[in-house]
């Protein structure tokens, strides 16, 4: 994240060698990582910028203004049906979980955790089985929004059970004794009060679905290429051109600005939660 | 204005029951307390007033409807919780509004009840802070204000003052006590801290093991503990185990029946409980504050009257504090007014007691000493 601050400077009185140097070293040392894990990306945006013969340009981006567009219209139109839907599960079934006396309570847990554990490329293999022989939905945006829920409500569910979890009853009690209904003491107590981890569902659900793309191999038909997938595409028919790197690097920005965007307007008061002191 | 009534309520989870038998009539106005140890289910019987608990048996009601079936937010209640359970997203204003938005209540009348209630508590100018900036006296005010906005039937308080420090709590029972007097409505108050109970309560009912063991005024409760729990858990006390020796004739009209009874080897002459016969086993109960250092010169052969020897002296300022051995029985006596000074230098002395207002209570093999 962009608000990576790490104080390593030494504390005073360690007295080895001056000052200066220590903090140089620190930072020279986070600095050195920051590097590291931009390199591919800086690499990337680099690649995209020169054509072979070595001119910079940005003429490889006008392919993002063309059929790109749409692919990207795709995942984030996949990606906010996904959230929504995952919202709808994920909020009843962790008050279910939390708030009710469920039998084998650990186990059902367990087992909604399970698709985080299966490695992609089994979930495609299993869900094109399941749709084909079973639902006759394959390639179908149904499908493949079915496929996304299923991979990505666990990450929607935990952060809101562990909320839930730690948001005293007595809330509940107070707007209640003091005439709330049920429906009211949730949508004016218990929603508000559960944002930190709703938010924390919805980025990571956002930023998993729009970047997925070996379930969406599997599972998307002709006509339902999201960005991920077009990106992978191209890089597999027309090579390392300049032009993939191109919208490698669209999809990068378009995805780190959500994600900035998102920590700018719910970032202080709902991620961090610190108002429930 | 409401007539509260429990009748024959319990609350059992499975094999355990919480709450057994608890009765209370509660007159419109009245401010009862329930105080007892924490799991004596004084918290439980709140709750099911409040309808966050269904009782097991038994019925709730007010102004003789019944109430079991009312869901928590229909019964037009006021609960102060333990923690004040402010809304801690909402400003002190909207907390305060709260009971008022959901129920409809228009917009101006919302927000002038809103002021009128925060200037009630002294809070005016807090109406746009958070909780959060609030300190603990501050917070639990805003939570009366909550409570009170609605004008609900009847008042429930939680143990609303455990969380504060002294000072605040001896001021804020006292907040507590005004605002009930000026709204005249009935109050329910459960605590743990006799001193909470004792200030502010019309009745207390003094609950142990999910039973009422004695229901009264301050006075009853504390001169006239008619159980062993009681008369040891309000206050300090000399319990002495003994027998009945015999019913002591009654006197005039109005004066109280006396037992004879030997506890600890001494004679003695109490109140009689009115259920025990001579050669039931009892214990007897002084309160330090009521055994007298007689002068020199008495007679020790009368009852009541014994002699013991001084363990320990302890000087506390208005009053002082002595151990006196008599045959054994260790009894502590409390000594206020200018005679405790001469008692100072009586470590390891004989000295002659008079015990008075000796209170009887049948032997309950149940309470271990």
């Amino acid at each position: 994240m962009a608000s990576m601050t790490v104080d390593v400077s030494p504390h005073a009185g360690r007295g080895s060698g001056p000052r200066w140097f220590w903090n140089a070293l620190a930072h020279g040392y986070v600095w050195a990582w920051m590097a590291i894990f931009a390199l591919p990306f800086l690499a990337t945006l680099i690649y995209s910028l020169r054509t072979p013969d070595g001119v910079w340009t940005f003429s490889y981006y006008q392919y993002v203004f063309g059929s790109f567009r749409e692919n990207l219209l795709l995942s984030f139109e996949t990606t906010l049906i996904t959230i929504v839907i995952n919202l709808l599960i994920a909020i009843p079934a962790a008050y279910a979980i939390v708030r009710y006396p469920i039998p084998g309570k650990s186990f059902i847990l367990s087992t909604l955790n399970l698709s985080l554990y299966t490695p992609a490329a089994v979930m495609g293999v299993s869900l094109v089985i399941a749709y084909a022989f079973l639902f006759r939905i394959p390639q179908t945006m149904i499908g493949l929004i079915g496929a996304y829920v299923v991979g990505t409500f666990p990450l929607m569910l935990v952060p809101i059970i562990v909320a839930l979890r730690d948001l005293p009853m007595v809330f509940e009690e107070a707007a209640r004794t003091l005439g709330a209904t049920r429906m009211q003491t949730f949508w004016r107590v218990e929603l508000p009060l559960l944002g930190p981890g709703i938010s924390a569902g919805i980025l990571l659900t956002f930023v998993i679905i729009f970047n997925e793309f070996l379930v969406t191999l599997f599972i998307a038909g002709p006509g339902l290429t999201t960005a991920a997938l077009r990106v992978y595409n191209l890089a597999r028919t027309a090579g390392f051109q300049p032009s993939t790197a191109a919208l490698a690097t669209t999809m990068q920005l378009v995805s780190f600005t959500v994600v900035l965007l998102f920590f700018h307007f719910f970032g202080s008061r709902y991620l961090k939660g610190t108002y429930l002191i | 204005m409401t007539r509260v009534q429990l009748v024959d309520i319990s609350k059992r989870y499975g094999p355990t029951a919480a709450v057994e038998h608890f009765n209370a009539d509660i007159a419109d106005g009245e401010f009862v307390t329930l105080l007892g140890p924490s799991g004596c289910g004084k918290t439980t019987t709140l709750r099911m007033v409040a309808g966050l608990v269904d009782p097991s048996g038994g019925v709730i009601r007010f102004d003789g409807q019944p109430m079991n079936a009312v869901p928590s937010h229909k019964r037009n209640i006021g609960l102060a919780f333990q923690s004040h359970a402010l809304f801690p997203h909402l400003t002190v204003a909207r907390n305060v509004a709260f009971g008022l938005e959901v129920k409809g209540t228009p917009k101006a009348e919302t927000e002038r009840r809103v002021a009128e209630m925060l200037e009630m508590v002294e809070l005016g100018d807090y109406a746009n802070r958070m909780p959060a900036q609030l300190s603990g006296g501050q917070q639990q005010r805003v939570a009366l204000a909550r409570m009170l906005a609605t004008d609900p039937r009847v008042l429930l308080f939680d143990e609303p003052l455990s969380a504060l420090d002294r000072n605040l709590r001896d001021s804020l029972k006292y907040s507590i006590l005004e605002l009930q007097r000026r709204t005249r409505k009935t109050a329910i108050y459960v605590t743990h801290d006799q001193s909470e109970a004792f200030a502010i309560s019309d009745r207390i009912f003094v609950m142990n093991e999910g039973r009422i063991e004695q229901a009264g005024s301050q006075l009853d409760i504390y001169l006239r503990p008619q159980t062993e729990f009681v008369a040891n858990f309000v206050g300090d006390n000399n319990g002495i185990p003994g027998e009945v020796t015999g019913l002591v004739a009654p006197g005039g009209e109005g004066e109280p029946r006396l037992v004879d009874l030997v506890a600890g080897g001494i004679r003695m002459r109490g109140l009689d409980p009115g259920n025990v016969r001579p050669g039931d086993k009892v214990v007897a109960f002084v309160r330090p504050e009521n055994i007298e250092v007689l002068a020199n010169g008495h007679v020790a052969d009368a009852p009541n009257i014994v002699r013991g020897r001084v363990d320990q002296i302890v000087f506390e300022g208005p009053t002082v504090r002595l151990t006196v051995d008599v045959d054994g029985t260790p009894l502590k006596v409390i000594s206020g007014g200018l005679e405790r000074l001469t008692l100072l230098d009586k470590e390891q002395r004989e000295i002659l007691l008079r015990l008075q207002d000796v209170t009887v209570v049948p032997d309950d093999p149940a309470v271990a000493a």
